[in-house]
């Protein structure tokens, strides 16, 4: 807009100091309407992202209610997208991108996460682990306002290592230019490291001594990986941790009991006494629970007053039915599973629990 | 879902005030440019150095204010619309919980083999469900050192079941003739559910396939004992192979629920048979996380407010309980009544003579002397008649 304005503006002037020529005035109309157009396509641009963004945001409101309703089965196959969903995002933290786009397109849920914000940081991630700042600069001045606005140092890192890669190739004038270029206008704390790589110029690149060597070592460019990574998930405002983890720990930790770490009372349907899971959330706190539950080893059903639990003379407890079942195929004999002690129907004394 | 309302109601806001300022701003531009270029075609028709007319001057000064006012005016509504779309910004930030880091516990899934153990669990997970080349993909990515031998169940389960959804019985068939012997001891009817529902196609073929139908009758033999009243109805059927059996009282073995639930009952035994629970560990721990989320959110937040937060991380269990209901409750869990606290194994859980059941600790207490009187009734014993229980 601000372009056009300049051309507006041109127009008066020449108006004012006449003589003015119709061809000089018609030649600024002609780039007045230049400008009016540009000024429309990119407004129209602008309004289209806007709109796009709303719109994928709707669809993700949407999906969230989905959840609102009362069949078994919708509920079933919401929870399985959202299961997908939860295991993409871990994926594309993790750097599992062919993984992450073929689940996605699988369970059609495209347009449900973030792929293309993790696309994008996934060639800038590459591009800093072949040591090359280019893209990772240009994603800089693209995202320049924000980064601003979140008080970002990462340009300032990427000079810096480009100064240190020039002082490696000995190519130290050079270095002193890029220094004279780019570090100007510092804050303190940036002028404090500032300094110490500019003593850099006095040593050799196969010094020993210690904090220059640290400065020279090839492992800065992981950090600044790390550091791009943190600033782009600031800057999109996602957590540090993906979703898959804090829940999967939620999950575990409220399913564990210390029966899951005893060889005798594992149960193959809980998760947790499941093999991988099991070392997984052996560090995890156990579930709390304040109220007696009671289920029958052999039926796997809970126990209560429809099913009352009985006691073998052997201080192992089951369910009524599941005994008395038991008795009527075995002749009146019932076996525990456990011990594998023989008793009869006779013997069982009935527990209460409160 | 009330947030979810909120939020959209600011969207749907967003997407209509956009679209008006959308039109608004092509109309207004395509105005001033249309008026512009008819200015060029007026001069145009002077020659090139001729001094501008009085007229035509003022009609350009004229333009001139038209077209910044108009120009400064798209540009302050294309500004006004950003407080619509940091409303909607704020909506979401009020209405859902953007950061829940704090229920995470460090140190749970760092360490070295940490991350291997979860993408094992997930690689799983995705061969349980069948896609098996997802599940090829991640192991690549993620170099997982999966045991080759662990994924051939699976496969082959997988290709039982796709037999079975196209409606071809010979591959289960054939694997419950396999596992005959350990389907038995875990009281399975499979193989004989299988040889029914291949008896009920038998009989869509209608009449001309009588005899072929009462050969394969033969193969209910073995099972005839167990299901005695099965297969009367089966060969009950028979009857009215001639006038259709979807007329007769035995139209209900026509049913195709009866090819979903045998694809429910051979998972379930084939898992049994491999020790496997049915559903996914991952599904169901996800599912639980999601459950169990919101609560220890929660008592966080109150516990920062009051600023005790050491509670969690000291103690070894969850500072409050949550409810996930019946269909996670896979362990039988006993808490004291008395003492209000889970058994372990220093204080298992101990019978009274009565029958009542409380923790070893709590019968401690309650004894004076070698006598102690049941809480609840009021039978009195010694000490060391109390039995001690398993669940």
């Amino acid at each position: 807009m601000s372009r056009v304005h300049t051309d507006l503006d041109e127009l008066e002037k020449k108006l004012l100091d006449k003589p003015t020529t119709v061809g000089d005035v018609s030649r600024i109309l002609t780039s007045v309407v230049d400008k009016l157009n540009a000024m429309k396509r990119k407004a129209a641009e602008s309004i289209g992202d806007e709109l796009d963004a709303a719109r994928v945001t709707k669809r993700r409101t949407d999906h969230l209610r989905e959840y609102d309703t009362k069949d078994q089965n919708l509920q079933t196959l919401w929870r399985k997208k959202r299961l997908d969903r939860i295991l993409v995002e871990y994926f594309l933290r993790c750097g599992y991108y062919d993984t992450a786009l073929k689940l996605a397109k699988h369970s059609r849920i495209e347009d449900l996460t973030n792929l293309d914000i993790f696309l994008v940081a996934k060639e800038v991630e590459e591009s800093l682990s072949n040591h090359e700042t280019a893209q990772c600069l240009a994603w800089c001045y693209d995202n320049k306002s924000k980064l601003r606005k979140l008080k970002s140092n990462l340009e300032f890192k990427l000079r810096q290592q480009e100064f240190i890669e020039l002082v490696r190739k000995n190519k130290r004038l050079e270095a002193v230019g890029h220094a004279r270029k780019y570090f100007v206008n510092l804050e303190d704390n940036q002028m404090f490291s500032v300094q110490k790589a500019m003593g850099l110029l006095a040593f050799p690149p196969e010094t020993e001594v210690s904090s220059y060597k640290e400065m020279l070592d090839l492992s800065r460019w992981q950090l600044l990986v790390k550091e791009f990574r943190s600033e782009n998930f600031k800057l999109y405002q996602l957590n540090n941790y993906s979703v898959f983890t804090v829940t999967l720990q939620a999950g575990l930790s409220s399913l564990k009991t210390p029966q899951c770490y005893h060889e005798d009372t594992k149960n193959a349907d809980c998760p947790v006494c499941s093999q991988y899971l099991n070392d997984l959330a052996s560090k995890l706190p156990f579930a709390h629970c304040s109220q007696s539950r009671l289920v029958c080893h052999m039926s796997g059903h809970p126990l209560n007053e429809h099913d009352h639990p009985m006691m073998l003379p052997n201080g192992y407890v089951y369910g009524e039915n599941s005994l008395v079942k038991m008795a009527t195929e075995n002749s009146g004999k019932i076996m525990c599973p456990r011990t594998k002690q023989m008793f009869s129907l006779t013997d069982l004394e009935k527990v209460f629990v409160m | 879902m009330d947030s979810c309302s909120l939020v959209e109601k600011e969207i749907d806001k967003v997407l209509t005030k956009f679209s008006f300022v959308s039109d608004q701003t092509d109309r207004q531009l395509n105005e001033l440019i249309n008026y512009a270029e008819k200015l060029i075609t007026d001069l145009a028709e002077a020659p090139e150095d001729e001094e501008l007319s009085v007229a035509q001057s003022l009609m350009l000064t004229q333009y001139i204010k038209k077209a910044k006012d108009g120009s400064s005016k798209v540009a302050a509504e294309h500004r006004d619309l950003h407080g619509a779309v940091s409303k909607v910004g704020k909506a979401v930030d009020r209405n859902f919980t953007q950061d829940f880091g704090v229920v995470n516990k460090d140190g749970t899934f760092c360490g070295l083999d940490r991350p291997d153990l979860v993408n094992q669990v997930i690689c799983q997970h995705f061969f349980r469900q069948g896609l098996l080349d997802i599940g090829e993909t991640l192991i690549r990515e993620a170099g997982v050192d999966i045991d080759v031998n662990s994924k051939e169940p699976f496969f082959e389960m997988n290709r039982i079941l796709e037999a079975l959804s196209k409606g071809d019985l010979q591959p289960a068939l054939k694997w419950a003739q396999e596992n005959r012997f350990k389907l038995r001891e875990n009281h399975s009817s499979l193989e004989f559910k299988l040889h029914r529902l291949q008896f009920i196609s038998l009989l869509h073929g209608g009449p001309q396939k009588q005899s072929e139908i009462l050969q394969y009758a033969r193969n209910f033999e073995p099972f005839a004992a167990q299901h005695e009243k099965d297969v009367q109805q089966l060969m009950g059927s028979l009857l009215y192979i001639n006038t259709g059996i979807e007329s007769s009282p035995y139209a209900y073995l026509l049913k195709p629920v009866q090819w979903a639930d045998i694809c429910d009952v051979y998972t379930r035994d084939a898992c049994a048979l491999l020790g496997l629970s049915v559903e996914s560990p991952l599904t169901l721990s996800i599912n639980a996380g999601c459950k169990a989320l919101p609560a220890l959110l929660n008592i966080k937040q109150v516990m920062q407010q009051r600023q005790c937060t050491d509670v969690w991380s000291n103690k070894d269990e969850l500072p409050v309980e949550v409810n996930l209901g019946p269909e996670y409750r896979f362990h039988s869990i006993f808490a004291c009544p008395i003492l209000r606290q889970q058994s372990t194994d220093h204080n298992p859980p101990v019978r009274l003579i009565c029958g009542h059941i409380i923790s070893k600790e709590a019968l401690f207490k309650l004894s004076n002397g070698n006598k102690v009187k049941c809480p609840y009734c009021p039978v009195e014993q010694s000490a060391a008649d109390a039995k001690e229980v398993h669940f």
